[in-house]
């Protein structure tokens, strides 16, 4: 029966539609009395929230919409991640950013660390003091800042967050970690079995969905319903398309232009190495050790470029450009983020040692540079 | 009829819409027109033109359109214009190794191996280093593309401190006031693109023979201040505008 194929994209679209979708819900979860903490980078510790009875949700701006707002107080060159997020807040235009009660920031990038100070002033901001590296003082002093956010947490909203708390949070995070990596494992499959873009409206979408069970068990059946349709021969992808990893900084909203550049210009992006992909959901927290312990390893152990080094982001674009059979490494970044554009520099070089080509392009959140996307991911993906 | 062996290559640059019409491995025409403001009207321009030199028995004649308004044009094909440009300058100069291409808003470096582009660079948003900066100028100096070369000749320069065009330009209008010479202005605006586009270079494996394409593709003393700036001898290329359309009219000629 054919009509599977045409069922599929309506199971992308309750992802993709997930961010809007969520406005209500969390509406609704704040009339019951739920707190809610806004976030907005993978190095925070979600679970510390979970075990508290809270709600976490992703602040990341991913438009350019409130950007003219936020240069009236941050400088016009800077990353428009960061002036998004801010702009979002001051002209309160972001449901999410309304309706948290906490704020969690960390000291990634300077970039960031400095708005938060700014943020401050509208909104209750917690910052975690990030190790700039991953070695045995940064995990002491790390461990010690995810007990300092527990207690936090614990005064904020008047909860008790028990190591039995923890350790089940740790257990249902995992599951959606571990159901979130088969999904986009999928794309390992010659011809993928869905787009880049596809991949991208779950991965993005997830975060938008609050309802845990119920999220948990419309992701077993988004990857069921994909399976199904793929052995039924339904092949969304030709075969012939080019198959390419994303890395770089987080894409999402404005951003995934770079996506539809590529899959315009005859490539597909089979994984997304970055915060809004594998980053996050490629490894688990130990679920048996000290869950302060298991936390503070898992989430030091983020390979992001605020890092130095950076060895982790290597380890896992080279195991994903292997188990995804990549034809060539895009990277996406964002204007004004130092970190990553230096970093460029040692992707380059580790690819070349790999033989796998490589572009890296720099675009900020406005749609004016699509065409010039279009152009050099197109020329990219005819010299593969 | 012998067929697979004719193509019509259009090339809509930010300033100048080229066509080329190749036929057994030869250039029967070229054709040059300001883009103007209706990008698809001057592409039509084009290809009406080179079909009417083409013979009239090919009523369908493949078209491969590049450059950034190759979407408007009604074509077989689009290609980026990366991969047209290598493929022309390989027809124009035969075992290149790299393309330098200045265009109207924006410049590449493209790294070549057996007649094809395996590594490119390119400028980003900024107009720096691109054709736009020079003409800019040009037009503030009141002089022609066609005294460049003769103005550069005399080896007159000055430290431009400032990358960005707009700030460029008002260093410039400082310097004029100060009594520098246009040539000396010239000078030094070019050497501040070259200098920007051999950073660019440094990302890519260039070697030689080098050629320069786009609308500077005649100047003699850009090549030389390339070949100062990235260290290997630039040379200038006959037609080097057209690269881009005759690339695009050669894999046009493929396309049956």
């Amino acid at each position: 029966m054919p009509v599977q194929a045409n069922e599929l994209p309506a199971i992308f679209e309750s992802f993709g539609d997930a961010r809007k979708a969520g406005f209500l819900k969390m509406k609704a979860l704040k009339d019951e009395g739920v707190g809610v903490v806004g976030t907005f980078c993978v190095y925070t510790p979600l679970e510390v929230f979970m075990a508290g009875g809270l709600v976490p949700v992703g602040l990341c701006s991913t438009s350019d919409e409130t950007i003219a707002e936020a240069e009236k107080t941050l400088p016009r060159n800077l990353c428009p991640l960061i002036k998004a997020s801010y702009g979002f807040a001051v002209t309160d235009k972001c449901p999410y950013m309304y309706f948290s009660d906490l704020v969690v920031g960390e000291t990634t990038c300077d970039g960031k660390k400095k708005m938060y100070e700014l943020l401050g002033r509208i909104k209750d901001v917690h910052v975690l003091n990030l190790p700039q590296n991953q070695n045995g003082a940064s995990r002491l002093m790390w461990k010690e800042e995810i007990k300092k956010l527990a207690e936090k947490v614990e005064g904020r909203f008047g909860v008790k967050i028990s190591e039995g708390d923890l350790k089940e949070a740790i257990k249902i995070k995992n599951q959606e970690r571990a159901l979130l990596k088969e999904f986009y494992e999928l794309s390992k499959l010659t011809p993928p079995p869905m787009t880049g873009l596809q991949q991208l409206q779950v991965l993005f979408g997830a975060q938008f969905k609050f309802d845990m069970p119920a999220k948990l068990s419309e992701l077993r059946k988004t990857i069921d319903d994909i399976k199904k349709s793929y052995e039924e021969g339904n092949r969304p992808v030709p075969i012939e398309a080019k198959r390419i990893v994303i890395t770089g900084c987080p894409i999402g909203g404005a951003t995934e232009k770079v996506v539809k550049a590529i899959e315009e210009s005859g490539g597909v992006v089979v994984a997304f190495e970055n915060c809004t992909g594998a980053k996050q959901f490629d490894r688990r927290v130990n679920e048996e050790s000290d869950p302060y312990e298991a936390l503070t390893d898992h989430y030091l152990n983020v390979g992001c470029s605020v890092m130095t080094p950076d060895q982790n982001r290597l380890e896992l674009l080279g195991r994903l450009c292997k188990e995804f059979k990549a034809d060539g490494v895009v990277e996406m970044v964002l204007q004004a983020c130092h970190t990553y554009a230096i970093e460029t520099f040692q992707i380059r070089e580790f690819l070349n040692d790999k033989g796998v080509p490589f572009i890296s392009l720099e675009t900020d959140y406005s749609a004016g540079d699509f065409g010039q996307l279009k152009t050099r991911a197109g020329a990219f993906i005819e010299t593969l | 009829m012998r067929k697979g062996k004719i193509g019509i290559g259009v090339d809509c640059g930010s300033a100048f819409c080229k066509g080329a019409l190749y036929q057994d491995g030869q250039i029967v025409s070229l054709i040059v027109y300001p883009t103007g403001w209706n990008i698809r009207a001057t592409g039509e321009r084009i290809v009406k033109a080179l079909r009417g030199i083409a013979p009239l028995s090919l009523c369908l004649l493949p078209i491969v359109a590049t450059g950034y308004g190759r979407d408007k044009i009604l074509a077989q094909k689009t290609i980026t214009e990366i991969t047209c440009h290598a493929r022309g300058a390989e027809f124009l100069r035969p075992g290149v190794r790299s393309v330098i291409d200045i265009g109207g808003q924006d410049y590449k470096v493209i790294a070549m191996e057996d007649g094809r582009a395996t590594t490119f660079q390119m400028n980003d948003k900024c107009a720096a280093g691109t054709g736009r900066f020079l003409e800019l100028v040009l037009g503030r100096l009141e002089l022609d593309l066609d005294s460049l070369d003769a103005l550069l000749a005399k080896g007159q320069t000055v430290t431009l401190n400032s990358t960005c065009v707009v700030f460029a330009e008002s260093e410039i209008v400082g310097l004029l006031a100060q009594g520098t010479t246009r040539e000396a202005i010239l000078g030094g605006v070019v050497a501040s693109m070259t200098a920007k586009i051999a950073g660019q270079a440094a990302r890519v494996t260039i070697a030689e023979p080098a050629v320069l394409t786009g609308g500077l593709s005649q100047s003699r003393e850009i090549a030389a201040a390339l070949t100062r700036a990235l260290g290997i001898t630039v040379s200038t290329v006959e037609n080097g505008l057209y690269a881009g359309a005759i690339g695009a009219a050669i894999m046009a000629a493929e396309i049956y």
